[in-house]
């Protein structure tokens, strides 16, 4: 093959790619796009499905990532002030690292149409809540019996074998050890009663996953019966068709409000303020209060759906348990490498 | 080496120098440090004075040999029928052990926990016998997971075999048998000589793949086995300790490229090299 290209002036064209911003993401991106943390699976599709079109109506391209909140807060740390993400999606437990470690940016509501529209509670220096997720326990009512609470869960025979726990790397189940905890004696700043218990409960454990996608895939394919969850995360096995039921914990319902935050050094904030502002717009909530995602609104326009009713009775929202995620934090790393060292096999 | 061809080599030495060899220097600069910035070699007397990583250390590559020996005695019937083959059943052997490579590694693993979870069919097979009283899960334990990891990486080795074998002349154990050697006779003196580096380059690859396989060894083992890739994730996504994490990960390569480097200079030995 005889080639018109010589080697010089191969050289010289690679060298030009880099002018060219062939290799820098962050310019390419800067133009007219915004990369956008989402918790993978449900709230990934949804986002993309129901959000990315409004963002994009306003001229800005919604690049959905899904992540894990936990693993939003390691990719903001391996490069701060460079950002992987523009926005990033988390819960009190990561926002609170991500404010004192200065990930975070504290935003600016005047630029947010929909501000205002927002639930009083909903309205955080550091960006709007876009939901409320409750958590309690999903199960398989065709494989175990509806469970009372927690310690059903540990005493009652039906469920050996059945649940599957994950560790502190998860909001989810960090709140729910902080509440079997407290059942057993310990509480926030205590979880030794909690190990204990594991530790003598391990060879009736149905399994231990790595995460909360991990477990819902075992619940799927009927490896286990139960494990601890959102509403949202019931929500979408049911509009599967899996058999799945959802039910608050006699102690009370653990429950996290889910907040968009502005990474610091964010490539395009004003396409930031743009998705922060669809998301909490009654357009999207609306949709998003629908199956499969049946996400609890924060836009005072939009109504509780029946579907959402169905999870979340008035009652139950009196009962609503908001952790101290300070308290939880201290710990947290030091329990989760306990957890590991008591699970293991 | 052809001294002309190194203008055309540059730009995948500069390649693997930006993207492989100064990330991993700078690996190794945080392995040295601690959380401010100072160094220090408290990260890896941790380390080793951690009772609990040690082990985690150990059942790795206890896992790696496993899935080698596994892998190992699923692929010598296979080259073995190879090896008798005629040329168009031999393309149709590499078709079906390429075959598996054409989906993604997540895929094949998923596709194991179907077949290994409680409503999966050999669960209902074994129900079926008699075998076993209830439906129950073969998934999460350590059996599961070489089994699984042996489907997973065995076109590695099988690759490797086969390439030495098409090489190879089939006259050979014919002339053996004319010399008035068996079956067995000629296997052992003959065949798997004769295969040794390709089984020794397999056993690499095979090793390698084992050892650092997280997506497997998580889905298929659960959190229960906590093996070295694991250990790394959770110290850097969980508990944000780089310089423990990278500790742990140099130790890992290194353990990992030690054994490695064994069976490579094995397979440079001028008898198994196939040169005796």
């Amino acid at each position: 093959m005889t080639s018109a290209l010589s080697r010089r002036q191969f050289a010289a064209g690679l060298a030009s790619l880099p002018a060219l911003g062939v290799f820098s993401t962050r310019q390419a991106r800067a133009a007219g796009s915004v990369v956008a943390a989402a918790f993978p699976n449900a709230w990934e599709d949804a986002y993309r499905k129901i959000v990315a079109p409004l963002v994009a109506a306003q001229g800005t391209q919604l690049v959905v990532s899904p992540a894990l909140a936990q693993d939003q807060l390691a990719k903001l740390l391996a490069s701060p002030g460079k950002p992987s993400f523009d926005a990033v999606l988390m819960s009190p437990g990561q926002t609170a690292e991500a404010v004192s470690r200065g990930l975070i940016e504290k935003i600016d509501p005047s630029k947010l149409k929909n501000w205002d529209k927002l639930e009083a509670s909903a309205r955080t220096e550091y960006g709007p809540n876009v939901t409320v997720e409750i958590n309690g326990i999903a199960y398989n009512p065709t494989m175990v019996p509806k469970p009372a609470g927690y310690k059903d869960l540990f005493e009652n025979k039906a469920y050996d074998g059945k649940v599957a726990w994950i560790g502190f790397g998860s909001n989810t189940a960090a709140m729910a050890w902080v509440e079997i905890a407290k059942l057993y004696g310990g509480g926030e700043d205590n979880m030794e009663p909690v190990f204990k218990l594991l530790a003598s409960h391990m060879p009736k454990v149905g399994a231990i996953a790595n995460n909360g996608s991990a477990q819902m895939t075992m619940f799927q394919q009927g490896e286990i019966g139960v494990f601890m969850a959102s509403t949202g995360n019931v929500a979408r096995l049911k509009s599967l068709g899996v058999p799945c039921e959802f039910v608050h914990p006699i102690s009370g319902s653990p429950s996290v409000p889910v907040t968009i935050h502005l990474a610091k050094g964010a490539a395009n904030p004003e396409g930031v303020y743009q998705y922060m502002d669809a998301a909490i717009s009654a357009e999207a909530q609306s949709k998003l209060a629908l199956p499969p995602t049946e996400m609890i609104p924060t836009n005072s326009d939009v109504p509780l759906t029946p579907g959402i009713k169905s999870f979340v009775s008035e009652d139950d929202l009196k009962k609503l348990v908001y952790p101290d995620w300070a308290k939880i934090n201290a710990k947290r790393a030091a329990w989760t490498a306990e957890f590991d060292r008591v699970v293991r096999k | 080496m052809n001294r002309n061809g190194l203008p055309f080599l540059l730009p995948m030495l500069a390649l693997s120098l930006a993207g492989f060899v100064l990330p991993l220097a700078l690996l190794g600069v945080f392995s040295f440090v601690d959380t401010s910035g100072s160094p220090t070699l408290a990260n890896y007397q941790r380390l080793f004075a951690d009772p609990f990583v040690l082990s985690v250390l150990v059942d790795t590559i206890a896992l790696g040999f496993k899935v080698v020996a596994l892998t190992t005695l699923i692929a010598l019937p296979i080259t073995l029928l190879y090896w008798h083959a005629s040329p168009a059943l031999r393309r149709v052997i590499v078709f079906l052990t390429l075959l598996p490579m054409l989906t993604s590694n997540v895929v094949r693993t998923f596709a194991w926990i179907v077949i290994l979870g409680r409503q999966g069919p050999i669960s209902q097979a074994l129900v079926e016998l008699g075998l076993a009283p209830a439906p129950r899960s073969l998934l999460f334990n350590e059996t599961a997971l070489v089994v699984v990891l042996a489907q997973i990486e065995l076109p590695l080795l099988v690759l490797p075999v086969m390439a030495v074998i098409a090489r190879s002349d089939g006259a050979l154990s014919a002339a053996a048998q004319t010399l008035g050697a068996g079956p067995w006779r000629i296997l052992v003196t003959v065949l798997l000589p004769m295969m040794a580096p390709g089984f020794l380059a397999g056993w690499v690859l095979v090793f390698a793949g084992a050892t650092t396989s997280y997506v497997t060894q998580s889905v298929i083992g659960g959190a229960r086995l906590i093996y070295l890739p694991q250990f790394v994730y959770r110290e850097v996504g969980v508990l944000f300790q780089w310089p423990s994490a990278a500790a742990v990960a140099f130790v890992l390569l290194a353990a990992t490229s030690l054994i490695m480097l064994a069976m490579t200079a094995a397979a440079r030995h001028p008898r198994l090299a196939g040169h005796a």
